[in-house]
């Protein structure tokens, strides 16, 4: 294993209310092969390189972002980059951030090793394929069969909305930038 | 009769042209602007073949002087000054006019970078205003609150679905 692993990074988002709980560094990983029709993020697909960012220089970025109380890592696949992302989230557990990650997994999936090391690194995961007949308007998940699991007592289901949510920036020089789950916003 | 000398110079703006004439003694009332060139005058009353658009006239100029003159041409204004009036404005007082010609000029391009930045800024605010509305007007149709906050120069808008 690499000490300090290059971790292809579609995004970041320095901070997000609408990731997880509370405020949150959000990273989408560059990757997925599991490729779910009427998946949100199809540019986060491809394994080609697109933001390699070294596993120590990415957490140094996230410790440094201020507000936060945890990361999230969303997608493309995080599960697909697990030893990376250990080295990324260790140093973040070890500060006290909190670590949330989406991934098209279901739980059973996650069963190698490498995997399972990042997933107990996680205290709440949001798991399964996205399924466009299922989509459905809840909290952090975007179709109905997606289960939340809360791996660690920092967080409960309280924590989970109601419903979609989703944030919207209007950068200095006018563009949008959307993230969260604002099914109706981009289904009507 | 004296004949004219022309130089062809890099003044391309009128106005600025104007005004380092003012600052070379000439009143604005003494200097006449056309927007089709005008024959220029010799000292005699005759009219000369040199046409000129900013021109200061024979009086003004001194006694037995000729006109002195400015063509507008593509690639700036030619001057027209007579051989016998060359010795009073011709090298040191055209190069006078040149600096103050500068000094107007780039007193005038800050001016107007400064409008461009305004009219740029008031635009983005605008549109940013504009977004902003936009997205409120959205989100309260799909029964979505909206949580606005500022970071720095970023608008942040947190959607929420209202649940009854």
């Amino acid at each position: 294993m690499q000490d300090d692993p290059l971790i292809n990074v579609a995004r970041t988002l320095p901070r997000s209310a609408v990731n997880g709980p509370g405020e949150r560094f959000v990273v989408w990983v560059q990757g997925c092969s599991l490729r779910c029709p009427g998946c949100w993020n199809p540019d986060t697909w491809s394994v080609k390189p697109r933001r390699p960012v070294r596993a120590s220089a990415l957490a140094q970025e996230i410790l440094g972002a201020s507000g936060i109380e945890g990361v999230t890592l969303t997608g493309g696949e995080p599960f697909e980059q697990a030893s990376a992302l250990v080295h990324l989230v260790t140093p973040l557990r070890q500060a006290g951030l909190s670590v949330m990650a989406f991934t098209g997994f279901r739980l059973d999936e996650l069963g190698d090793e490498r995997r399972r090391a990042l997933l107990s690194l996680c205290d709440v995961v949001v798991a399964g394929r996205y399924v466009r007949a299922l989509r459905a308007e809840l909290g952090w998940r975007g179709s109905s069969n997606q289960r939340v699991h809360f791996l660690t007592d920092r967080y409960t289901p309280a924590a989970v909305p109601d419903a979609p949510e989703c944030e919207v920036y209007i950068e200095p020089d006018g563009s949008l930038t959307m993230t969260g789950f604002p099914i109706t916003w981009h289904t009507r | 009769m004296s004949a004219y000398i022309t130089l062809a110079t890099p003044m391309i703006d009128q106005e600025c042209l104007v005004a380092a004439l003012v600052d070379l003694g000439f009143a604005r009332k003494e200097i006449e602007v056309h927007a089709e060139a005008v024959p220029l005058v010799g000292y005699r009353g005759r009219a000369r073949q040199q046409l000129a658009h900013v021109v200061i006239r024979r009086a003004r100029v001194g006694s037995g002087s000729n006109d002195i003159g400015f063509e507008r041409t593509d690639t700036g204004f030619r001057a027209h000054i007579s051989n016998y009036d060359h010795p009073r404005y011709g090298g040191s007082w055209f190069s006078k006019l040149q600096a103050r010609y500068a000094e107007h000029d780039r007193v005038k391009q800050e001016r107007l970078a400064e409008i461009e930045a305004r009219r740029r800024e008031e635009a983005r605010q605008q549109l940013i205003e504009a977004q902003r509305k936009a997205v409120h007007a959205k989100a309260r149709k799909m029964g979505y609150r909206v949580k606005e906050t500022r970071e720095g120069e970023r608008v942040r808008l947190v959607l929420v679905k209202r649940v009854y």
